[in-house]
């Protein structure tokens, strides 16, 4: 048993660092990433659970950071949207994104982000229908959708076309 | 915006859960907390202890029971329901009701008990449980306790759970040959909340489509899933044909007053409950004449 308390001496592994902290019970999730270890990407659009701005994968799971608090997440390897373009390169992804004009005020971004790459990474040849159903609990006021669905969709072409034309040099 | 000051503790086994919560004034079980962080946040229920249940193994697993039903820990969330085999084989419908759930990231975290125990009248799971006939299993430090869904529910935001017990898991009864179940909801979006919404669980005799046994639960016309007796009552020895399911179901939430609001009248909810009814009803026949409960016909008239 943890034990009781106010505080709770964590351990997480962000982005693949090991992190050890002292968090107060009641902060949230979104704000030990952002305020304790400075990773501002990820956002707070609502605060309630409704926007998705603040989405992240906890141990694999696609998860809203507003909505779990940090000691919840003792233990867990968390992923933000920093670790898409970890090495400064962008990800097929992020560059369908920038392609495809999938942002206009990019608050949302970072959610979009990283809903399409958990979906991807269950299912790596989604439908447009699939696609949306992925970005439900994502809000995004300026674009309408229509491009950020061509965006994620146009990902999966680019990395099966690129993953395709490797396979073939591999074997040329 | 910041919760209150609260404590949390995370037992590694069922029993100093129980423990905990039986001790400490002002605690409270935390599951997938899609809720209750909400609540906190919004100051609306005062906590002073989260108790976090959910890495509890004893809370994580599905089983199948002897007779083929399914036994569902409380923490299992609405994700491992729409993916998990054995729920999809025995059980279509409750996966695809979990399925539809609001988002990826809710379904991710979101509980089974947790859906229950809150008890919002607009939470998805309880009518099919109801309809399923199944059976909350509670614990505290010094016994068990079941109840059926149908009396679990007692109001909004409110349980058959006393102070100290926990909701531990969820058994539901299995699905004989010649049963169905189906789920039918009036939505104001893809995934959202609800205006209208049934279940339903019939049994079909052995020879034709006379219908033997019927369950109907219609949820979003009073605080808590009802099982509707007058429905029932026309469903049982009727046949399964479109127009006797559609004159037995034009009866549903007879003497029930909906609530009105800026999504519907009254009246309208009231008549929408019917045709919720008449489709959930004729799912539960299609689910029931295809043989098998994860059938392609299952599957397109399974939609939540």
């Amino acid at each position: 048993m943890t034990e009781r308390g106010a505080s709770h001496a964590i351990t997480v592994i962000v982005n693949g660092e090991r992190v050890n902290r002292i968090v107060s019970a009641r902060q949230l999730l979104v704000h030990f990433l952002r305020d304790v270890l400075g990773l501002t990407g990820t956002h707070i659009g609502c605060d309630t659970g409704n926007c998705g701005a603040c989405t992240v994968v906890v141990d694999g799971k696609l998860v809203k950071s507003c909505m779990l608090l940090a000691p919840q997440a003792d233990g867990s390897t968390i992923e933000t949207v920093e670790s898409l373009a970890a090495d400064g390169q962008l990800s097929d992804l992020q560059r369908a994104f920038n392609e495809h004009h999938a942002l206009q005020c990019g608050y949302c971004t970072p959610g979009m982000l990283m809903s399409a790459t958990y979906l991807l990474r269950q299912n790596p040849d989604p439908s447009a229908d699939d696609v949306r159903r992925a970005i439900r609990g994502n809000v995004c006021r300026c674009t309408g959708y229509v491009n950020i669905v061509e965006a994620i969709r146009s990902a999966v072409s680019a990395g099966s076309a690129g993953r395709a034309a490797a396979g073939a040099a591999e074997e040329a | 915006m910041l919760l209150e000051e609260v404590e949390y503790v995370r037992p590694t086994n069922l029993e100093d859960a129980l423990a905990v919560l039986a001790d400490v004034d002002g605690a409270a079980p935390l599951a997938g907390g899609q809720s209750l962080v909400n609540v906190l946040k919004n100051r609306v229920a005062s906590v002073d202890l989260l108790v976090d249940i959910s890495r509890l193994a004893e809370l994580r697993t599905i089983k199948r029971t002897p007779g083929g039903g399914l036994d569902v820990g409380a923490c299992v969330t609405y994700d491992e329901l729409d993916r998990s085999p054995l729920v999809r084989e025995s059980h279509f419908t409750l996966g695809e009701v979990a399925a539809h759930i609001e988002d990826q990231q809710i379904r991710n975290k979101g509980t089974i008990g947790g859906n229950c125990c809150l008890s919002d009248p607009t939470n998805n799971l309880p009518p099919i449980l109801v309809a399923l006939d199944a059976v909350m299993n509670l614990r505290s430090t010094s016994a068990r306790r079941s109840v059926q869904a149908a009396e679990f529910f007692k109001g909004y935001f409110a349980t058959a759970l006393e102070s100290g017990e926990l909701l531990v898991s969820v058994t539901v009864p299995p699905m004989p040959a010649r049963s169905g179940a189906g789920y039918a909801s009036l939505l104001v979006a893809a995934d959202a909340k609800a205006m209208a919404r049934a279940a339903a669980w019939i049994q079909l005799g052995t020879g034709g489509l006379t219908i033997t046994s019927a369950r109907v639960a219609l949820a979003r016309v009073a605080n808590v899933p009802v099982r509707d007796a007058g429905v029932e009552a026309r469903l049982v020895g009727a046949e399964a044909s479109d127009a006797a399911v559609r004159d037995a179901c034009s009866v549903a939430a007879e003497g029930l007053r909906p609530i009105d609001d800026v999504h519907g009248s009254s009246h309208y909810r009231l008549e929408m409950a019917r045709v919720m009814a008449h489709r959930a009803v004729m799912q539960a026949v299609d689910q029931a004449t295809a043989g098998r409960n994860g059938s392609e016909s299952a599957r397109r008239g399974g939609r939540a």
